[in-house]
């Protein structure tokens, strides 16, 4: 089939800095400078992008350069990969985006010190100093190192804020634990967690204790997409994408948004899911089942929130009133999650709700399932999808 | 002569309760304590005094035997409990080697306390500035009940 | 291997379960004051059990005893471990045979000795020792092996048993060869990693170097903007300057990192962000109290402190009461 990009998409306004040896500037700086001039070029202001399209080389995160120009919220970030055959390869991610609309206004960009930084001409040598880099830097020197301990700095601001106490937590924890003891696949498969194990695990990082870490594992996830046309002839049910959506949010940063108004907000999960129920023409009472990115057990229970199962801080008594469970209002990471079935960077949660709407689920057989959400991580930019039955 | 059998206090079973931390001990490692200490014990592995045997293995330089760490980890809780304390099990998992130049400390906190037998349990973790966790373990040492004084 | 080479090897490896690698046999030395003199000066272990015979003669022993620990330094071969090597006997053909298949490299991973009666000088310590167990074949951390344990046993010269020791040993197939370490590699006690500095945050590190926390402002619209970024975010400024913070905060979040232990960090730090007078916030830790004491909306006051031997960071200590 033919691609049905033509003349679906524009270029309005383009932008260069000074080009020179020693740009005295950061890369970042480059990056801000030619995305205004391209602004200022077309007339828009930062507040009109909401995507971002850049080389996988490039070393500027798209939401370092969003915060730096003041950019809102973001819908869309791509990259591509080898070298210069990004030049184009940037642009064709654009295009993408804005012919489907995914977003409106997108910056196709790359900014580098090519002489004063890192040499292609010296090969691959030296300390790269990356925006990744810089950002770590603002917590590694404090001992701040974890995907836990950022995770737990979100988790306690929550818990002060709503109430909630480790009881939700625990809910989360030997919910998702008990699914996995069904769960042959399931690293935990036959293997309960009793309170006292939860209660009496180690501290990790505070409020977080062993048993609301995920675990680390070797493995692999795969899902195959393709039109709904050829999807009616292969072996299994379709299950359609209905809805799919990233989000950064405003003073976003990887793991750290810690500049914000309010921390344990994760506005980035709001955007995704305004953006992915609109796209859907659903809504949360319309979803049956979830499988919620669960690298740490709060996760799971800011999500809920966040995806309006709940309101802000109702989320400990939805998951005590057993809504996880398998017979409850939303059975949620029902292989048993990152927590106790494998941690495959939550792509596993996407073939355990594409298996949700097949009816195949391990712990939810033959239940007519019609639409499950499937979650990406928290505290970064992140996204989600609603999954249904292919009509 | 009986001022000398006091001078050196040893705690009594009544003394202990489960969760009492013993006063921790740094060690600073040296080239002289490795060597010395695998002599002391008569372990003439060249990794305990050849630094080149022990750089063919990978490492920067020689590095302590287990009868020395076993030794320390001896003298750590009796220094605590007392001349009278008789060892009943020294019991230590091994971790990361002690190279000259690290500083080890030795930490405990008593685990188990049978008044009835007088045996103490202590969790003994030694661990080097450098590489971190080199030993733990547990001891159990029998302390004189309060009705044998 | 293939399968059945495997299998062959473990029925050769298993046989070795159960084999004395010595009957009992004699210390060349019998227990003396000597050796345990020499030991007791390196361990620095004064115990006057050991040492002291005028103490000993009063104490609920009668006489000085060896350290338990010592058990199995009195059968040590000696010297000619380093001379002529260690003398062959089942356990060593054993060894031998797994490092012929490629499971080079050796572990001691525990030792349990176990006490039953005192040793003192005059005695004369025996000792024999069998293969107690060998595992299945196990993948670890260092490579896939087989764990193999010795059980030996010490009685004195009228054959009351002193005591036993297990020995658990790992043999295995390395993951990496070990690189033969550099010739004189200095051990550098490490220190908290550093921030990588660039142009647009090598300023803010360097004014801490000097004690001082900055916080960036925008020269156009006055914007406080932290951590630093090259253009204002609400006017789109490129000109900034900076002010120094009082370093007076406010607790907005809190954790303590209990694991995992990272080399050149203090145990258990506490982490915060706190919101600074200024309305900035910065992640710092909160030091000089406990960790219980810490709470969100906790006053904090901070300093610019030298943390290890390479590092300047703003520290936080609770604020004093009406200060």
């Amino acid at each position: 089939m033919t691609a049905n990009i033509r003349n679906k998409s524009v270029i309005v306004g383009v932008g260069n800095t000074a080009f020179s040896k020693d740009s005295g500037v950061s890369e970042l700086s480059l990056a801000v400078q030619a995305i205004k001039a391209a602004l200022d070029d077309a007339g828009l202001s930062p507040a009109d992008l909401d995507g971002f399209a850049t080389f996988t080389l490039d070393h500027n995160d798209e939401i370092e350069v969003a915060r730096t120009l003041g950019c809102g919220d973001l819908t869309f970030w791509g990259r591509s990969h080898y070298g210069g055959g990004a030049a184009t390869g940037s642009l064709h991610q654009a295009v993408m985006a804005v012919a489907t609309g995914m977003a409106e206004c997108v910056a196709v960009f790359r900014a580098l010190n090519g002489r004063s930084g890192q040499r292609y001409s010296q090969g691959v040598s030296g300390n790269i100093l990356t925006a990744d880099a810089i950002h770590w830097g603002w917590y590694m020197p404090y001992g701040l190192l974890t995907p836990a301990s950022w995770t737990a700095m979100l988790t306690q601001r929550w818990m002060h804020q709503t109430g909630v106490t480790k009881e939700a937590m625990f809910e989360v924890a030997s919910t998702t634990r008990n699914y996995a003891v069904n769960n042959p696949a399931a690293f935990f498969y036959q293997q309960p967690l009793s309170r006292d194990d939860y209660f009496n695990a180690r501290m990790i990082a505070d409020p977080l204790q062993l048993f609301d870490c995920c675990q680390e594992s070797d493995g692999g996830s795969c899902v195959i997409v393709t039109t709904p046309e050829r999807a009616r002839d292969l072996k299994q049910p379709g299950v359609a994408v209905r809805g799919v959506a990233q989000a950064a949010g405003e003073e976003q940063e990887q793991m750290t948004s810690f500049y914000r108004e309010e921390l344990a907000a994760i506005t980035e999960h709001r955007i995704a899911a305004k953006n992915c129920y609109a796209m859907a023409d659903l809504t949360p009472a319309d979803i049956d089942a979830a499988v919620l990115y669960d690298a740490f057990s709060s996760n799971v229970l800011l999500q809920l929130e966040a995806w309006q199962f709940c309101d802000y801080g109702e989320a400990g008594e939805f998951v005590l009133g057993g809504a996880l469970r398998p017979d409850g209002r939303l059975p949620t990471n029902t292989h048993g999650g990152q927590l106790s079935e494998a941690y495959i960077h939550g792509v596993n949660g996407l073939v355990e709700a594409t298996r949700l709407v097949r009816g195949q689920s391990v712990n939810q057989p033959d239940k007519q399932v019609d639409h499950v959400l499937v979650t990406s991580g928290v505290g970064i930019p992140t996204g989600g999808a609603l999954l249904g039955r292919l009509d | 002569m009986s001022a000398a059998v006091t001078e050196y206090k040893t705690l009594h079973v009544a003394d202990v309760s489960v969760g009492d931390k013993l006063p921790s001990l740094d060690i600073d490692v040296t080239s002289g304590l490795i060597v010395g200490g695998a002599l002391a014990t008569r372990d003439f592995e060249p990794v305990h005094h050849d630094k080149s045997v022990a750089q063919a293995a990978g490492l920067p330089d020689i590095f302590m035997n287990i009868l020395t760490s076993q030794g320390l980890m001896s003298r750590f809780v009796t220094d605590w409990s007392g001349p009278e304390a008789v060892i009943k099990s020294l019991d230590v998992k091994l971790g990361a080697p002690n190279l000259p130049g690290m500083v080890m400390t030795i930490n405990g906190e008593v685990t188990a306390c049978d008044a009835a037998t007088g045996v103490v349990e202590v969790a003994v973790t030694g661990e080097n500035n450098i590489w971190g966790m080199h030993m733990q373990g547990s001891v159990q040492v029998a302390l004189p009940r309060g009705d044998q004084a | 291997m293939t399968p059945e080479e495997q299998k062959a090897f473990e029925d050769k490896l298993y046989a070795y379960v159960g084999v004395e690698v010595c009957s009992r046999k004699p210390a060349k030395d019998a227990v003396n004051e000597t050796m345990i003199r020499h030991w007791t000066e390196v361990m620095g272990d004064n115990n006057p059990a050991y040492t002291d015979a005028q103490w000993a003669a009063q104490s609920r022993r009668g006489k000085t005893i060896a350290p338990p620990a010592m058990m199995y330094v009195w059968n040590q071969e000696g010297y000619s471990v380093a001379s002529t090597g260690r003398a062959s006997d089942p356990q060593t053909d054993m060894v031998e045979m797994l490092t012929e298949h490629g499971f080079t490299g050796v572990l001691g991973t525990n030792v349990k000795q176990e006490y039953f009666k005192e040793a003192s000088p005059g005695d004369t310590v025996y000792v024999e020792m069998v293969i107690d167990n060998i595992s299945e074949r196990k993948a670890t951390a260092r490579g896939a092996g087989y764990f193999f344990e010795t059980l030996a046993t010490f009685s004195d010269q009228n054959g009351d048993k002193l005591g036993t020791q297990r020995f658990r040993v790992l043999k295995f197939i390395p993951q990496e060869q070990p690189a033969a370490a550099a010739a004189d590699d200095k051990l550098e006690v490490p220190t908290r990693i550093p921030s990588p500095r660039g142009h647009d945050n090598g300023w803010w590190w360097n004014a801490v170097d000097e004690g001082k926390v900055l916080i960036q402002r925008c020269t156009d619209c006055q914007t406080l903007r932290h951590p630093p970024r090259p253009m204002c975010g609400e006017c789109q400024s490129m000109a900034w300057d900076s002010i120094e913070s009082t370093l007076d905060g406010e607790v907005m979040s809190f954790t303590c990192l209990r694991h995992p232990k990272i080399p050149g960090y203090p145990a258990d730090p506490i982490c915060a962000v706190i919101k600074l007078a200024e309305g900035t916030n910065i992640v710092s830790n909160v030091v000089g109290c406990d960790f219980e004491d810490v709470h969100i909306g906790m006053k904090v006051t901070g300093k610019v402190e030298q943390v290890d031997e390479k590092t300047m960071l703003p520290q936080f200590y609770p604020a004093q009461a009406g200060a």
